[in-house]
């Protein structure tokens, strides 16, 4: 299996709200495979969000390395970087403007040329993300939060990111839209063949969706292995407690 | 500008006008405002302040040397550095660095472009004219600086989130951060806009008023107001953008890398 990120002992310390330094994530080692699907599950405050942070760079780790394909995040240049790995954050943000302008926006940002409303890659990825042409027009803060939650997965995938990233990307959604948005995201990782990292504490999404699961507790990976495998048959007993708590999966 | 004919206040007179504060006082109370004490404290302040800088002034303008002119126009750059750290809540990082550096280049160079080119001073230093405009340069300025550093610091915070998602992406943190270093220019701009837009109508310039209470012809007063005015706004355009430039610079860490704050979540 091709490797396309690499964690090596990363860890992560900062200050909470008392300004007492906490460490966020322990020496964590993963390998996430490419063009998978891979979900980082665990309870709220486990440090998966602070985990997503880190893929993109929108921090670093205190200790230890990233690599993307072999070289480590810091040495590629941070504007190309998150080209190469786009995350879609937890809450999804539009700017002012409409679904286009909203959609442009990465383009605008490296100066280059902006897709039209026409072009057939906007076309295809508005398709994708289930949402409908005619909503391009449409000023994008007044889209319901589920459409506005496609907007942005849709804005991170159109400049054609190696890997995405999504911090919770059901959380703000009614079921049966997160369920349509995993779907979503399940279609584009398998037919673009993306490498997709997704962080949730929503076991039945990362049971319907994962090909690779990551069980992550207070800062430290408990357990990885497929879906499957994880959740029928877990080793720890964290992820035990988890699966009897959150009342899912067949433990 | 000569002070013949000038009618001279005794310290009788002064006692008198005291009474005038004492009155204030006397109504802060009446209204139950609670603000009787602070008045009073204030005027004490004036006073004694005011006593201060008027022998110091005294002082200076008799050695008639660039050396202690110049030390006391970077204390008043000091002062207001001081005063616009008191008058904001949220400090951004390395506060005192960037603002005591705005305002030392951005006043600083509007004082001597209006010194040396506009009015040609000489001796450049000559304190009866480099000092007071100094002080109306650095005070407007300080005014600006605090608006541009305050509204900064609540921009940063509130737009946190549109921020990270612009970084996210793609944008580098100059545009990412852009929507409100504007917001906080324009903020700081207001105040000269309403001040040149109202001036003459609503109210009289003390600089002019002072002009003319001291003998200068109206027309030559109204000059200078003018050109004060167009330095005062240039100044404070130069600070501002200055501490903006690098305030906003200040809340990342590296060139596309929000510094850390509060977590949102674990």
């Amino acid at each position: 299996m091709e490797c396309e990120l690499r964690l090596d002992g990363v860890s992560k310390r900062r200050r909470d709200r008392s300004g007492r330094s906490v460490e966020v994530l322990r020496g964590l080692d993963l390998e996430v495979p490419a063009a998978q699907l891979t979900v980082i599950i665990g309870p709220s405050g486990s440090g998966k969000s602070t985990l997503a942070r880190l893929l993109n760079r929108l921090e670093d780790p205190t200790s230890g390395s990233i690599l993307l394909r072999g070289t480590a995040l810091q040495r590629l240049p941070l504007l190309e970087l998150r080209r190469q790995i786009g995350l879609v954050p937890q809450q999804p943000f539009m700017f002012p403007g409409s679904v286009l302008d909203n959609l442009q926006l990465p383009f605008r940002y490296r100066g280059i040329p902006l897709p039209t409303a026409s072009d057939d890659r906007l076309r295809g990825i508005l398709d994708r993300c289930g949402l409908a042409a005619e909503l391009l027009e449409r000023e994008a803060r007044t889209l319901s939060v589920g459409q506005q939650q496609r907007v942005s997965l849709a804005r991170t995938l159109l400049p054609g990111p190696a890997v995405l990233v999504l911090d919770e990307p059901t959380s703000a959604l009614d079921r049966p839209t997160g369920d349509r948005l995993a779907e979503t995201l399940r279609t584009i990782c398998r037919d673009e063949r993306l490498t997709v990292v997704m962080v949730t504490h929503d076991l039945r999404l990362a049971e319907r969706i994962a090909d690779h699961l990551v069980y992550l507790e207070a800062g430290r990976i408990c357990e990885t292995g497929s879906a499957a495998q994880l959740l029928q048959h877990p080793a720890s007993r964290e992820l035990r407690q988890f699966l009897a708590g959150t009342g899912g999966g067949d433990a | 500008m000569s002070s013949a004919g000038i009618i001279q206040l005794s310290l009788g007179d002064l006692a008198g006008a005291f009474g005038l504060i004492l009155l204030a006082a006397a109504l802060a109370r009446l209204q139950g405002a609670g603000q009787g004490r602070d008045l009073l404290w204030s005027a004490l302040r004036m006073v004694a302040q005011l006593l201060a800088v008027g022998y110091l002034l005294h002082f200076v303008f008799a050695l008639d040397h660039p050396l202690p002119i110049v030390l006391l126009l970077l204390l008043m750059t000091a002062f207001a550095v001081q005063t616009v750290a008191a008058r904001v809540r949220r400090r951004m990082p390395r506060f005192y660095r960037i603002v005591g550096g705005a305002i030392l280049v951005g006043c600083g160079g509007s004082t001597m472009i209006f010194c040396t080119l506009i009015i040609g001073l000489t001796p450049w230093y000559d304190p009866r004219y480099l000092i007071p405009l100094a002080g109306m340069i650095i005070g407007n300025s300080m005014t600006g600086a605090s608006l541009a550093a305050e509204r900064l610091a609540g921009e940063m915070a509130e737009r946190r989130q549109e921020i990270e998602t612009a970084l996210c992406l793609g944008a580098p943190a100059r545009l990412a951060a852009r929507e409100g270093v504007r917001n906080a220019f324009r903020a700081a701009l207001i105040p000269s806009i309403n001040a040149m837009a109202a001036m003459g109508i609503v109210f009289l310039p003390g600089m002019m008023t002072g002009q003319i209470l001291s003998g200068t012809e109206p027309i030559v007063a109204v000059r200078y107001q003018i050109a004060i005015m167009c330095v005062i706004t240039g100044s404070v355009a130069a600070t501002t953008f200055l501490i903006l430039l690098f305030g906003a610079r200040s809340y990342f860490v590296n060139e596309h890398q929000l510094r850390e704050e509060v977590p949102a979540e674990g």
